[in-house]
């Protein structure tokens, strides 16, 4: 399927995702040329929400492989099924079977675990790969990706290799908890998503939480987007400036003076030393009443 | 089409030489993604950006780049050869890294970050003039190099091209050698003037001058910043290998250094003597700010006030008078005379005299001098 640019635009806004021309010219570029997209920015900035856009853009299934720590080709790729494999010997025993004959059997796709990477490869229909969060992961890992992303090939050695039908829209995010290397980077689009401005992020709140009022709403943008820039341990994300949003509505405030301010702010901030901060400051970055 | 590709092949050299990583297979990438994106200046902008830039820190400079080589979108279809060899001399007059002015400016970063503690005066003029210094230096390597990239440039294309070119820089060019002479002069006045005697105009030169500096400045503490590569040791990843090899070698395993891990604070003297100096070596950090995490710059006259940089231009919240009294209140009305004098008799509390050793024969502990 050829897609054009202004599928792509089109699909983000129905999809409720304000953004901007950078955004839907990498994800433009991704999908046509077919490479991997990596998606860095910080925490909470909407990088995975771009996989599940795309997902529905395509209208097709979104496969998630979460990175951490010690994640490895198991987990990532594949497994072999020991139980169904012993049990599956067990039986051949009784039916008398020769070991060649069995050997081939419990080497086949039946008794294969499959995870999320060998899913997207062996798909028959194009699917979209989320690898989320692959700073968290070992360095090993990521040069075991590399396979993967430049030819989308998978070597099982019991079984050949196995090739992607369709090439899986690959989208990549990390939050830089270390430096990707320069292989990977080299592989991949690149693309930089930061907090959006107060105007983009006004048009967020307003299209997400509609029954803030417009007024409310800019002054709520405005007083996130003045907080971030406090230096605080964890900015809000734009999920927390959502949440804090309906807390807003829900708590029926009309006016965001410094009270309106102290009740929520929990909603908004996850540490007790950046809401000390915050507090500290509400009464000056709480918009003044004219 | 092919006049586009070369152009986006000189595109990328000029990056290069801005201090960003581009591998060969980036470079098709890039080519192939201006062919998907079209010609439309955002769009295409966009697209070479996330084919070419990998890292937020060199997006500045890519930018900065694109609008110098991409001027319009007109400029990017017709893709005009002698528009072509006057920019590429442009970006690689910004020079190689081992350049000597460039060497110049590395250390000076060092100086800065704690200069604005210790006040303007000397240090910051020396800065001032080593700094413009650079510049001329520099522009005479860009001629340099852009009479060299001519005659290449010619050697290469067809007659045609050559004589267009020639035309071209009957049109456009051949002025250029005069405003560099004239503005190099310029800029040599400005250097050798104190600050206290600058001018708005002069200022706005002084600027002009700074912008080149700026950039190396920014791409050098990036670089400096991203190239430390590793960090404390990783305990549980040098186990884990270990383990692996069954507990026998120990390799050891670092961490990898978080980038950009810098915070940066500015304090600086804007009073009315050095507000130009000061004012400019604001800027110069202002231009190196996404290279840090964090930077809170903060200037004083007579009370202390946030400063920010927007568009070029110093913003202050609240704003200072900059020609108040900086002596922050400390100043007796009038002169209070003491009631006696103190130490009542005459010593030399620390210092002591000079006595002539012959004059001092015979003399005892408590002979008056």
């Amino acid at each position: 399927m050829e897609i054009t640019h202004e599928q792509i635009s089109d699909g983000l806004r129905r999809a409720k995702y304000v953004t901007n021309e950078r955004v839907e010219t990498a994800i433009f570029l991704a999908l046509a040329l077919e490479k991997p997209l990596l998606i860095e920015g910080p925490a909470g900035a909407g990088k995975t929400e771009v996989a599940k856009v795309v997902a529905e853009i395509l209208h097709t299934e979104l496969i998630r492989l979460q990175c951490y720590e010690g994640l490895d080709e198991a987990r990532a790729l594949y497994e072999w099924n020991y139980q169904k494999q012993l049990l599956r010997m067990q039986a051949g025993e009784h039916q008398g079977l020769r070991w060649e004959e069995l050997s081939e059997h419990i080497f086949s796709r039946d008794f294969l675990l499959e995870r999320p990477l060998l899913r997207a490869i062996t798909s028959a229909s194009r699917v979209v790969l989320l690898i989320d969060e692959i700073d968290k992961a070992d360095e090993e890992f990521e040069a075991f990706l590399l396979e993967l992303l430049s030819d989308f090939q998978i070597s099982v050695p019991e079984l050949g290799t196995l090739k992607a039908h369709e090439r899986p829209a690959v989208i990549l995010t990390s939050n830089r908890a270390r430096e990707l290397s320069e292989a990977l980077r080299r592989r991949c689009l690149h693309l930089f998503i930061d907090f959006p401005g107060t105007e983009q992020e006004r048009k967020i709140i307003e299209l997400k939480v509609p029954d803030l009022d417009a007024k409310l709403a800019a002054e709520a943008a405005r007083f996130v987007g003045a907080i971030r820039k406090l230096g605080l341990r964890k900015p809000p994300s734009i999920a927390e400036t959502l949440d804090w949003a309906r807390a807003l509505v829900r708590l029926g405030v009309r006016e965001l003076d410094t009270d309106a301010v102290r009740t929520a702010l929990g909603v908004l901030l996850k540490h007790e030393d950046d809401r000390a901060k915050v507090e500290a400051k509400a009464s000056s970055l709480a918009p003044r009443r004219r | 089409m092919s006049g586009l590709r070369n152009q986006i092949v000189d595109f990328i050299a000029a990056l290069r030489d801005g201090g960003v990583r581009i591998s060969v297979a980036e470079s098709i990438d890039a080519v192939n993604a201006v062919a998907v994106v079209g010609l439309e200046r955002d769009r295409m902008r966009e697209g070479l950006a996330a084919a070419l830039i990998k890292d937020e820190a060199d997006r500045a400079v890519f930018d900065e780049s694109f609008e110098r080589f991409f001027a319009t979108t007109r400029a990017a279809r017709g893709a005009h050869p002698d528009h072509r060899g006057e920019q590429v001399s442009a970006a690689a007059g910004r020079g190689k890294p081992g350049d000597n002015p460039s060497a110049r400016d590395d250390d000076a970063p060092v100086r800065k970050t704690d200069e604005p503690r210790e006040g303007a005066g000397a240090r910051r003029r020396d800065e001032k003039s080593q700094a413009a210094e650079a510049k001329p230096a520099k522009k005479e390597s860009a001629t340099r190099r852009d009479g060299a990239e001519r005659e290449d440039g010619g050697r290469d294309s067809d007659k045609m091209q050559g004589r267009e070119r020639g035309d071209a820089d009957a049109r456009d060019e051949s002025p250029a050698p005069g405003i560099d002479a004239a503005r190099v002069a310029r800029l040599r006045a400005i250097e050798r003037r104190p600050f206290d005697h600058y001018s708005i105009l002069d200022y706005d030169e002084a600027r002009e001058a700074l912008a080149p500096l700026i950039r190396r400045f920014r791409i050098r503490l990036g670089r400096r910043l991203r190239l430390a590569k590793r960090g404390k040791i990783d305990f549980r990843r040098t186990i884990r290998a270990a383990m692996q090899r069954g507990g026998a070698m120990i390799d050891l395993n670092y961490r990898a250094r978080r980038p950009r891990h810098v915070d940066l604070v500015i304090l600086a003297d804007i009073s009315g003597s050095v507000r130009y100096a000061a004012q400019l070596m604001l800027e110069l950090m202002a231009g190196a700010r996404e290279c840090f995490r964090r930077v809170s710059s903060f200037v004083y006259v007579d009370h202390l006030a946030e400063a920010d940089f927007e568009q070029g231009h110093l913003v202050m919240t609240p704003p200072l008078d900059l020609y108040a009294r900086s002596d922050f209140g400390r100043v007796l009305g009038e002169d209070i005379r003491a009631v006696a004098p103190i130490p009542p008799v005459d010593c030399a509390a620390i210092d002591g005299f000079a006595v002539r050793a012959i004059e001092s024969t015979g003399a005892g502990a408590s002979s008056s001098v």
